[in-house]
């Protein structure tokens, strides 16, 4: 796969435009998946699977013949990714009225029990974790999602925000402290 | 026993720790630890990754038409050429001129060089019949300096100056005519002056007293006839000289 995406990028830089198609039909499926797991909104992942692309081209001769180009298009994503919540950051305050009251929300599911009582936990976790996930930054929730979602390594996430390590790490424990501020109520009363 | 932190119980957690065995065996022996840890994992394989909608098989290529209209080809790189490198056109185009401006210049030099050694066929005529005649107006410039001088004494003057002056009149009329046709009105004028001086000198008495030298001298203004004399001498002198360095000059 490596080695055709090579021959294939070698084509485009000839000036076979349409070898990009290939390229884009090949991995456009798991970039989609990443954006959406960063985003949590369709439109915005399908926006950042065409922004990644697209940027993806226009660098394209700057592209190490060494490297992967799944990677090399997934860091790209990232960056859109970024890009994207960051604007969604500025657009959108989200108010102190509406944040999540613990409290208020609490579901004391029934011992051992399944059925609509689980259901209504793990809806309530959803919730809870969308509500905490939009009050991460956008690095610290780029970092969580690469981490703890795609199974990337430190390095990986550093590399990808182009952040020193430490940072990368940081920011993945910072994010963790803040789920669980908003998901511990749930544990201490299940 | 130090607890672990909760940051190493997260890089536990992900497995990024330093000292796994360490943090493991610690975990085991330590129920506060191991409950903080217990809690950790809880919380956080509750937390599942959001499940992407489903994309189409053609997906890819709907993002490919999407973005492709606002794509332009990559320009394939031209084998690299000597000829087509263009710090090397620069280069060789920079050379042929300054080849062409050594040329021109050579060609502009010989041209305006050579007609300068022999002069335009005018300078050169002037200049021939000037060397030509400086041995006449030599001679002529002695006769009158003869004449001038015995102008200013009492006695008869007994010089060959009539003889000499016959003589000078038939070289002076050929001279003239052929001054005549080099168009040199200056020297002209001077051997029409000195004609006349001449042939007043050959046709008077065979004796010619003081008195009708400086009547001569008078009428004729020999003094005058004499400054033109030299000073045609000068310029052909200073002529001569002039085609003398250039000669060199074009040598070197």
């Amino acid at each position: 796969m490596g080695n055709d995406d090579h021959a294939l990028i070698r084509t485009v830089l000839a000036g076979e435009k349409d070898a990009y198609g290939l390229l884009v039909a090949r991995h456009s499926q798991s970039v989609f998946r990443v954006a959406f797991r960063i985003t949590e909104n369709e439109a915005d992942a399908e926006e950042i699977v065409q922004e990644a692309f697209l940027r993806g081209y226009r660098k394209l001769e700057s592209f190490d013949a060494r490297a992967n180009f799944r990677t090399w298009i997934y860091r790209i994503a990232v960056n859109c990714a970024l890009d994207v919540l960051n604007k969604r950051k500025k657009q959108v305050a989200v108010p102190i009225a509406e944040e999540y009251d613990g409290e208020q929300g609490t579901v004391q599911p029934a011992d051992g029990a399944a059925g609509p009582d689980r259901l209504l936990l793990s809806q309530e976790i959803e919730a809870r974790r969308q509500a905490a996930m939009e009050k991460l930054t956008p690095t610290e929730r780029l970092a969580f999602v690469l981490r703890h979602m795609e199974d990337r390594s430190t390095e990986e996430i550093a590399t990808a925000l182009g952040i020193a390590p430490n940072s990368a790490k940081q920011a993945v424990f910072r994010a963790v402290q803040k789920l669980r501020q908003s998901l511990a109520p749930l544990w201490v009363k299940s | 026993m130090k607890h672990l932190t909760e940051e190493e119980l997260i890089e536990h957690y992900y497995s990024e720790d330093l000292y796994k065995a360490e943090s493991e065996a610690h975990l085991q022996a330590c129920k506060h630890c191991a409950q903080a840890y217990d809690e950790l994992g809880k919380l956080l394989s509750s937390v599942h990754a959001p499940e992407p909608p489903a994309r189409s098989s053609g997906y890819g290529a709907q993002v490919w038409q999407s973005i492709q209209g606002s794509l332009r080809p990559y320009q394939p790189k031209a084998k690299r050429s000597y000829f087509r490198w263009p710090q090397l056109g620069y280069a060789a185009a920079c050379l042929l001129l300054l080849a062409g401006a050594f040329l021109t210049g050579r060609i502009w030099e010989h041209e305006h060089t050579q007609p300068s050694l022999a002069g335009t066929p005018q300078q050169a005529k002037e200049r021939v019949v000037l060397f030509v005649l400086d041995n006449h107006l030599d001679r002529s410039e002695r006769l009158l300096v003869q004449l001038n001088h015995a102008g200013t004494e009492e006695e008869k003057v007994d010089l060959p100056l009539q003889a000499e002056a016959r003589q000078l009149l038939t070289d002076n009329r050929l001279y003239r005519q052929s001054i005549a046709q080099a168009n040199d009105p200056l020297l002209a004028a001077a051997l029409d002056h000195l004609e006349r001086v001449l042939l007043e000198v050959a046709n008077s008495p065979d004796e010619l007293s003081s008195g009708d030298i400086a009547r001569i001298e008078k009428e004729m203004n020999t003094q005058g006839l004499l400054f033109q004399i030299r000073v045609l001498r000068t310029k052909a002198s200073g002529q001569e000289t002039n085609a003398q360095a250039t000669r060199k000059g074009a040598t070197i």
